[in-house]
């Protein structure tokens, strides 16, 4: 058998097993890379830094399981961001699924913080500092109503508590109060923020989005819709990125430690194709030069 | 290495080494693990939705609570379960109409504004759309790409004539710019899907097997 033929007939288990070593390997033996920020994941990072201390950020966490390690960074850098710049927080979903995942983002980003407060200020403090707001269906009765009043669309935060009694939600009160809404989703709830409270209400919309469907959501960028974006697990780590070298948060950054694996996964991919196409191109040539029988067959 | 002790963590591990067999060839821990999974995702979902949907916002106001308003969509949504019901299975049109007159009203404006004009604004030619691309002096050749792409891309789906003479100049480019379109969602989904393995990996290598932290 020749050279050509064996690669051109890889089983493909083999493909999945060197996927699988090149994937691993990176994460038992980590090695730095640096990562370079891209002006989408600036744009988010720059819009989010600058929202007036008058006004709330709204992180609508739209992630489920399966899209997990993508956004769940994202997710955790935006909440590190906002804590330590004292922006307010109004959480939501849109769906069921991401209830538990928003509540234990908020819980744990907030208990870093807490563990190194010495004062009432320092501290991350449910209902002053962040409202976690839960889930009201269906999505576009929120999306809409809460250009209106946000306590009539949520009389109840997730926990139970009647949020006109917060003290945040005294103070944010509808679309007016928020500087940027930052979807972080695996669907389409950031077009959703598009299409009906920011073209009704005028309100500033980011996102970050699965790698699958950055195609779909980077038209909204160029056209100043979103007003940054941050795509897949690259783009968690430039926002991780950002958010240890402007803030000096040195925390695990979970996005940055895939890097690696994620550059090696994808290097044994293009060589595959390319030994895949080669195999092709190549037996296809001898095909065509190979005399046929009547019916198109080779002999 | 410090290998986990909490039962749940490895039922959670065991489940991704069942699905991940798959790769190998079907078998019965896979399809064991996929049962299991659509079965908890289902029961769950049942679950949330009677305690958080319909209860505190229909049954509870209606039947404890004594608001007779509630009727109203009481009605609308128990005409759902005429479906089953082939001699009054028509009456499912009502509570149909009224969801679809509902989300198409509040949907055409929204969509043709947000999603139709800003797009096509997105391609005009303006200095605002040029600096757009944060290139430089380059978002001028750049907003030129795309105002091509664009143009050559809608001339390809464009049926109504033969692609021939400048149509069918302007149609083959426009092949190129879905081509590379598909190229770089292509290479979008596999980054993807590449994630989602290494979120799975780090999950057996940490919590589980604890070789990482």
């Amino acid at each position: 058998m020749k050279i050509i033929d064996i690669l051109t007939k890889i089983d493909r288990r083999v493909i999945y097993l060197i996927l699988f070593a090149v994937v691993t390997l990176p994460i038992i033996f980590p090695s730095a890379k640096s990562i370079r920020v891209m002006p989408p994941v600036e744009k988010l990072y720059d819009a989010i830094d600058n929202i007036p201390e008058d006004k709330a950020l709204i992180i609508d966490f739209d992630y489920d399981p399966q899209t997990l390690p993508e956004i769940e960074p994202m997710a955790f850098a935006i909440l590190r961001h906002a804590f330590r710049k004292r922006i307010k927080i109004l959480a939501l979903s849109l769906y069921v699924q991401p209830l538990g995942l928003a509540q234990n983002a908020l819980i744990s980003v907030s208990e870093e913080f807490n563990s190194v407060a010495v004062t009432s200020e320092d501290s991350i403090i449910y209902g002053r500092d962040y409202v976690f707001l839960g889930w009201q269906p269906p999505p576009l009765i929120p999306i809409l109503g809460m250009g209106e009043s946000i306590v009539n669309v949520y009389k109840t935060d997730y926990y139970g508590n009647q949020t006109d009694t917060l003290p945040l939600m005294k103070e944010v009160k509808n679309y007016a109060d928020v500087g940027l809404l930052v979807s972080l989703s695996s669907g389409d709830p950031p077009k959703w923020w598009i299409e009906y409270a920011q073209n009704r209400f005028g309100l500033k919309v980011g996102a970050g989005i699965t790698a699958v469907s950055a195609s779909e959501f980077y038209p909204y960028l160029q056209t100043g819709q979103f007003s940054g974006l941050m795509v897949g697990m690259k783009g968690a780590a430039e926002y991780e990125e950002q958010v240890e070298n402007k803030l000096n948060i040195k925390v695990r950054r979970k996005a940055s430690e895939s890097m690696s694996s994620l550059t090696y996964a994808h290097l044994v991919i293009i060589i595959f194709i390319l030994i895949g196409n080669t195999g092709y191109f190549i037996s296809r040539r001898k095909t065509k030069s190979s005399p046929t029988t009547p019916t198109g067959r080779p002999r | 290495m410090n290998i986990s002790t909490d039962p749940w963590v490895w039922i959670s591990a065991l489940c991704t080494i069942a699905i991940f067999s798959f790769l190998w060839r079907d078998n019965p821990f896979y399809k064991i693990a996929e049962h299991v999974f659509v079965g908890v995702a289902n029961g769950w979902a049942v679950t949330f939705y009677w305690h958080n949907v319909l209860m505190p916002t229909l049954f509870d106001p209606l039947f404890r609570q004594g608001q007779l308003l509630f009727i109203i969509p009481f009605i609308i949504g128990m005409l759902y379960l005429t479906r089953f019901i082939p001699r009054v299975s028509w009456l499912v049109r009502i509570p149909i109409g009224i969801s679809m007159g509902y989300y198409v009203g509040a949907s055409i404006p929204a969509v043709s504004q947000a999603l139709i004009i800003k797009q096509i604004q997105g391609t005009f030619l303006t200095p605002q759309n040029f600096q757009a691309w944060h290139a430089g002096n380059l978002g001028v050749v750049w907003s030129i790409i795309l105002f091509i792409g664009v143009i050559c891309t809608l001339s390809y789906f464009y049926f109504s004539r033969e692609h021939k003479g400048i149509l069918g100049t302007t149609s083959r480019i426009g092949i190129v710019f879905v081509m590379i379109g598909f190229g770089a969602a292509f290479g979008y989904t596999v980054m993807a899907r590449i994630s989602l393995l290494i979120g799975r990996i780090q999950y057996l290598l940490g919590p589980w097997l604890g070789i990482v932290d």
